[in-house]
């Protein structure tokens, strides 16, 4: 058994006492050969969570498919499981829910800011650009704001309200499947949504009462600050029936030095692991990392090149 | 911020992991396995976990050894299958390191083409996945062939592990959520599509399972992610729990090697897909108990075999 081969290796990180395992995908493109650390100077890494409480690979190893991709367009890509989570040590709470408050929380930014500090360092790396799906973008975002080493932020179905109490996810639940089978409940969803569409427009849309402020209040300096940040999403907010515009109010708050983009892919599911989202999430998230973080031609090439420019002159 | 240890170059690209798990953790003392607990209780202060890749046939198979000095058995564990490995994951990884904790070295891996493994999941079919039991099987048995070997698996991972042990590898099988063909796990799985996929049909426009599989016929068809072919479909029908070890009693009249069939329901959710509503990581440790303790019978059973008493 070996712990690397031609494309990736296994590696660990002790952050606070807890060893957290992962993996790298190592840099393919011409400029490459293959050594572990040089070839990555002065790149951006690229660095996933785990996508809420999955294992690194995420739903439908699609965080291996983008790890691959990425790392084959040049930027050296890590995946690691957070602390109780996947192969890594340390606790996870019994219930969802306290799961939830600590991500909610911010709980993991200190081990993700952690890992960015390493990587960065062990990999001669500019910074790290954090990829996080659902309950990994909001921790990534709190790493964000607490790491010098984050570069951007890709955010992939974030979600920026708190935890509901289990009673209340149930009854709603509940609601959904009988929306689902009833005509008269459809209809009375659809009465309601133009009723919360009526009060949000009344009451000059404001933030929902279930909304992370926090998070918001962070996301927004970071987005004030001018770090890139895509956000990815499945479907938009349906403000036909209420739904508050999350992404509108983090890009109106973020003022002119702003760098947040937008968008959503039609089609796809809120794992975005199906055909449809992995496909779109690899083509935009290559495309906005070539936008923000071009990739530096390799050394003895640029170097090569001004030996030219010389001579001639 | 906490405390931020920056670990050596050898650590943080060398072995997967250097340290060990749980120290000092002790399992509580069972009284016909007493022996066996105590012994493992000193071989559990130098386990530790340690990944790698097993190449097989042009790919390589991701594993993780939960490693211990003298161990008392070994453990093939065979995970559950695609989107089961994910939600099973976390119990899976607590469970192995359990037994490493009590004596019982593991091994763990992703199927070739799933998780951490790698392969292209579409071009892979149940033979192939047979494989990478009998070899890893056969290098887990390789390590100290007197130590007895546990074919151990989850759901459609017990089938795998029913086959190999019919086939004569492993001296004790141990089968969670074994269903009686994979096909029961990929039909609920592809159940669960279709019912995704029809809440935001209406009416007509709803489909039902003939006409995925019709589909199904002609191209693939993406489930949780992994894309499915009609041989894939096909195949499961004929992965099934072997004639004689469909349960436990039955395999006492068809082999002498212990045999034991644990149903698993909901309770030990999410080592089975339930409804990932009521808990993530739950407390399993009766049902860890309850077959660290089979193991240990078995092993001690076979003691004449394997050098073990109790």
């Amino acid at each position: 058994m070996v712990s690397a081969i031609e494309t990736r290796e296994l590696i660990s990180v002790v952050i606070g006492g807890i060893c957290l395992r992962g993996t790298y995908h190592k840099a393919q493109d011409p400029a490459s050969h293959f050594a572990t650390g040089r070839k990555e100077k002065g790149r951006v890494g690229v660095l996933f969570l785990n996508s809420g409480f999955a294992p690194r690979a995420a739903g439908g190893d699609s965080a291996i498919y983008w790890a691959d991709s990425f790392a084959k367009s040049g930027y050296p890509s890590f995946r690691f499981d957070l602390p109780g989570l996947g192969d890594s040590d340390g606790e996870l709470p019994s219930q969802r829910m306290e799961f939830a408050r600590m991500v909610n929380s911010g709980h993991y930014a200190t081990f993700i800011s952690g890992a960015t500090k390493i990587l960065t360092e062990r990999y001669s790396l500019s910074g790290v650009v954090m990829v996080g799906h659902c309950a990994g973008a909001v921790s990534a975002f709190y790493a964000a704001a607490a790491s010098k080493s984050v570069r951007g932020v890709v955010a992939l179905e974030p979600y920026f309200f708190r935890e509901e109490v289990p009673v209340r996810t149930d009854i709603r639940k509940a609601m959904s499947r009988w929306a689902l089978g009833s005509k008269l409940a459809r209809q009375l969803s659809s009465l309601f949504g133009r009723l919360k569409k009526l009060c949000r427009t009344v009451t000059g849309n404001e933030l929902p009462k279930n909304a992370n402020l926090p998070l918001l209040r962070c996301c927004s300096r970071l987005a004030s600050a001018g770090l890139p940040m895509l956000m990815l999403n499945a479907h938009g907010p349906n403000t036909a029936v209420g739904e508050f515009d999350y992404f509108r109010h983090v890009q109106n708050s973020s003022g002119r030095a702003g760098r947040m983009v937008v968008k959503i892919v039609g089609g796809a599911n809120h794992s975005l692991a199906d055909d449809v989202g992995r496909t779109a999430v690899r083509q935009n998230t290559e495309q906005w990392l070539k936008n923000c973080f071009p990739l530096v031609e390799r050394e003895e090439m640029a170097f090569s090149k001004q030996l030219t420019v010389n001579h001639q002159g | 911020m906490g405390h931020v240890n920056i670990t050596a170059p050898g650590m943080i690209t060398g072995e997967f992991a250097q340290l060990p798990v749980a120290r000092g953790r002790r399992a509580p003392a069972r009284s016909r396995e007493g022996v066996l607990v105590q012994r493992g209780l000193e071989a559990s202060l130098i386990s530790r976990e340690q990944a790698g890749y097993f190449e097989i046939a042009g790919a390589h198979l991701y594993t993780v050894l939960h490693e211990v000095a003298d161990p008392l058995a070994r453990v093939l564990l065979v995970g559950a299958f695609a989107s089961e490995r994910h939600s099973s994951y976390t119990p899976w990884v607590r469970w192995a390191r359990y037994l490493s904790e009590r004596g019982i070295e593991c091994l763990r891996y992703d199927y070739r083409g799933i998780g951490e493994s790698t392969g292209v999941f579409e071009e892979l079919s149940f033979d192939d996945w047979s494989e990478d039991v009998e070899v890893l099987a056969g290098w887990l048995q390789s390590r100290s062939p007197e130590v007895p070997l546990v074919l151990h698996g989850l759901e459609v991972g017990a089938l795998l592990a029913n086959k190999a042990f019919v086939a004569g590898l492993g001296d004790a099988l141990l089968a969670w959520a074994p269903p009686n063909s994979a096909n029961e796990v990929l039909r609920s799985a592809l159940l669960r599509r279709i019912a995704v996929d029809n809440m935001f049909r209406s009416g007509d426009q709803r489909k039902k399972l003939p006409e995925y599989l019709q589909q199904l016929e002609t191209e693939h068809i993406e489930v949780d992610g992994y894309r499915w072919s009609n041989k894939l479909w096909r195949d499961s029908f004929h992965l099934e729990l072997a004639v004689g070890i469909e349960d436990s009693a039955s395999a006492v009249s068809s082999t002498t090697r212990p045999v034991r069939m644990v149903p698993l329901n909901q309770t030990a959710e999410p080592l089975v897909k339930g409804s990932m509503y009521r808990s993530i990581n739950p407390d399993l440790s009766e049902l860890f108990a309850d077959n660290f303790g089979w193991i240990a019978a078995a092993m001690a059973d076979q003691g004449g075999n394997h050098g073990l008493s109790h």
